[in-house]
């Protein structure tokens, strides 16, 4: 499941659980878990978004103007792009 | 010696709330060693026996990836727990089964909580707890850790598999050729007397585990072994398909073990959310509706803000500027003072005031979007464009932060990866029209297009957008060269704003205005008046005070913009402070000139239709505040680069906005 999902992510723009648990017919919570485990591994890096990092926010008077829920973002690594270029080949 | 319960579970999974309802107040919180990683111990008692329960850190699977995966493992295999308390959210049931498979691995002696199951069953999902006791070989015990729901059934089932010996575990399989090499690890393995299982140790090397692989580096009877060598040459190959293998069985395991014991309600692969995105995300379409969604909210903004509340807002703003006055008159307070509230704090932070209800409304209805799910559609739909420009697509998300403010906006370029597309997003963030400017185009507007304020605003935001992206394909050529990379986000799913959330985002914007205007403005406009009254004996508010000085030594710069007055030079200077300033500086200078004269109906005498465009222009582009600056030398660590942006940034703007005055002046605009 974690090289099909990698191929998934990678033929995707934008990332939905639900569709990619569709189309590896698998739970949405297992597909979630195959991004972490990617992560884990290396192939997948992570971006939670944080906006400010350590600036705190109830010290900043535009807090509200802010970005409330950071997007999360993903990027393919090296290792990832590895490991794709290495199934393709194959195929 | 009490025996020991371990508790590990998936991070929400209710695992502290388990632990507290074992424990209750009898716990206590230390370190682990070596690490900065908590660790709760605490008592419990059944069948009046005592037990010692240890609350190892939530983690998602027991690799080697962080310092709570690796404390919880260590506990489990090292540390001697009797039994351990695998805590399952049974709402995320699959994901939270990821971690059990690896403790059966572990060939620990397991009991499952499957907890919060009330929130299960309000979400209809089913979970046949007696099918999966079966199939996982050990007790499923379903729990509502938070009502103490289960704890003594609980108990019983720790209890008893405590006491009794380890038999009945599920086994996974991971494919006969690797299922061979762990028993033939394994074989190798028992040669030397480690501290971990050898059949875990085994799977853990074949997985790539670097903590495992260290461990047996160690061992020089392993490292001396002629078959150790070789079996380790001819697995080395196939390192990463082993890895991968190992964690796909263990998918297939959950998936074969939950397909028949756990109900869901059938949801529908293609959702309304992915129905509505076919449109707004759309490869052509999504960008004119994106900019339609703009124009709608800055015309709205002037609908509501302006008509509806902006009368309401000057009449306030006067009239606790009489009061004052009054107050201040009755008590014999001297000219000066009197001076200083009508003329310089009524005036200058009185300006900025009363364009609160349209920058409330403005972001109430930005915020309504961000609510909505729409605002991360936003960046999705401009990543093909930033792209086209040779921009990393995450860089529109640091310019969405910067419509706030740009410090944040500076700071959010921490989440792209390469130098190259961090420096340019951080150089193009000023660009963004931040909440601080607002106040200067609707000063603009109010005097000079108060029929088309959202087709001006909107321009405004737009050609801040441009400049940005123009600019950004410049560096992209020039400055910071190379590819930039490619990343997928995640788009949550379209949510109906609450009440609460937009009264919320109002009184925090009210609240936060207010605040700025209470002490940054009133900071500036303070230090500014004492500029525009001194040196004692000068007409004060005029050429020959200090600000005044100081405006007309700077004037002529901006003459060949068609605004070289010493008032807007000094509102410019002033702005570099705080954007709100330039209005302040504006408001006080005019009312100065002649008491009660109205911000408004001053600019409207000294500006013409086409000076104004041109003064918002430089307003939008030039020199960050000095806050902003800070931050771009505290994020590219270096003073050069500051500079850079506060010079590049001004001659950008003083470029345009000259451009605009003498092309407009030749086509006959005034």
């Amino acid at each position: 499941m974690l090289k099909q999902l990698l191929i998934e992510i990678n033929n995707a723009d934008y990332v939905s659980m639900l569709n990619l648990a569709g189309k590896l017919d698998r739970p949405v919570s297992l597909v979630e878990e195959g991004f972490a485990e990617l992560v884990r591994l290396g192939y997948l890096a992570e971006d939670a978004g944080s906006n400010c990092y350590d600036l705190p926010c109830g010290k900043c008077p535009y807090a509200s103007l802010c970005q409330k829920e950071p997007l999360k973002t993903w990027t393919i690594t090296k290792k990832g792009r590895a490991l794709l270029e290495g199934y393709q080949a194959a195929v | 010696m009490s025996m020991t319960i371990a508790l590990v579970g998936n991070p929400n999974s209710g695992k502290t709330t388990l632990f507290n309802a074992l424990t209750g107040a009898n716990q206590h919180v230390g370190n682990w060693p070596g690490v900065t990683v908590e660790r709760k111990e605490g008592q419990t008692r059944y069948k009046n026996q005592v037990y010692t329960v240890v609350d190892l850190p939530g983690t998602y699977s027991l690799g080697a990836f962080s310092e709570d995966e690796v404390v919880a493992r260590e506990f489990i295999l090292t540390g001697n727990p009797d039994v351990v308390i695998n805590v399952v959210d049974a709402t995320n049931i699959e994901r939270n089964l990821y971690l059990t498979t690896q403790l059966l691995e572990m060939g620990a002696k397991v009991v499952v909580a499957l907890n919060m199951v009330d929130e299960a069953e309000a979400r209809e999902i089913s979970v046949d707890e007696k099918a999966l006791t079966k199939r996982l070989g050990i007790p499923v015990i379903p729990t509502v850790a938070s009502r103490r729901r289960g704890m003594d059934e609980l108990m019983e089932a720790a209890t008893a598999v405590m006491y009794a010996p380890l038999n009945g575990h599920a086994r996974l399989s991971y494919g006969e050729s690797i299922d061979r090499k762990i028993a033939e690890l394994k074989n190798l393995l028992t040669k030397e007397d480690f501290a971990y299982p050898p059949g875990w140790l085994a799977l853990k090397l074949l997985e790539g585990d670097a903590y495992a692989q260290s461990v047996v580096d160690q061992s020089q009877t392993l490292q001396g072994s002629p078959a150790y060598g070789r079996f380790w040459n001819e697995v080395a190959a196939h390192a990463e398909d082993y890895q991968l293998e190992i964690v796909d069985s263990r998918y297939k395991f959950v998936g074969e073990i939950t397909k028949d014991t756990v109900r869901r309600p059938k949801v529908a692969v293609q959702t309304t959310t992915d129905r509505v995105d076919r449109v707004l995300t759309h490869k052509y379409w999504g960008m004119p509706i994106f900019a339609v969604i703009m124009f709608i909210v800055f015309q709205l903004t002037f609908v509501i803000g302006e008509d509806l509340l902006g009368e309401v807002m000057v009449t306030g703003v006067d009239y606790i500027g009489e009061v004052f006055e009054s107050l201040l008159l009755a008590v014999h307070a001297p000219q000066w003072l009197i001076d200083f509230t009508a003329n310089g704090i009524v005036a200058g932070v009185g300006a900025v005031i009363e364009f609160v209800p349209l920058i409330v409304i403005l972001y109430m209805l930005m915020g309504f979007l961000e609510d909505s799910g729409y605002m991360a559609r936003a960046a999705y739909v401009m990543d093909n464009t930033m792209r086209l420009v040779g921009l990393q697509g995450k860089t529109f998300i640091s310019m969405i932060v910067g419509f706030g403010c740009n410090v944040p906006g500076v700071m959010a370029t921490r989440t792209l990866e390469s130098k190259k597309d961090r420096m340019i997003a951080i150089l193009i963030n000023p660009f963004m029209s931040c909440g601080a400017k607002i106040p200067i185009y609707l000063v603009f507007i109010a005097a000079f297009f108060p029929s088309h304020g959202g087709l001006i605003l909107f321009s405004v935001y737009a050609l801040g957008i441009a400049i940005a992206f123009l600019m950004g394909k410049i560096f992209s050529k020039t400055l910071f060269k190379g590819e930039s990379s490619h990343f997928i986000m995640e788009l949550p799913p379209y949510r109906k704003p609450t009440l609460r959330n937009v009264l919320r985002n109002m009184w925090d914007n009210v609240s936060g205005f207010l605040t700025r205007a209470g002490t940054t403005i009133f900071a500036v406009v303070s230090l500014l008046w004492v500029l525009a009254v001194l040196p004692a004996g000068v007409e004060p508010y005029g050429a020959e005070s200090i600000l005044g000085r100081i405006g007309l030594l700077i004037a002529p710069i901006f003459k060949p913009a068609g605004f070289g007055s010493w008032q807007a030079a000094v509102g410019l200077f002033s702005g570099i402070a705080a954007k709100e300033a330039v209005v302040a500086t504006l408001g006080m200078v005019y009312a100065g000139v002649e008491a009660g004269t109205e911000l408004v109906a001053a600019i409207r005498e000294v500006f013409t239709p086409l000076t104004a465009v041109s003064f918002m222009v430089m307003t939008l582009l030039y020199t960050p505040c000095a806050a902003t600056l800070g931050t771009i030398r505290k994020e590219t660590g270096s003073t050069k680069w500051a500079l850079f942006s506060a010079v590049y940034t001004f001659t950008i703007a003083w470029v345009l906005a000259v451009f605009i005055f003498q092309v407009g002046s030749l086509l006959g605009f005034s």
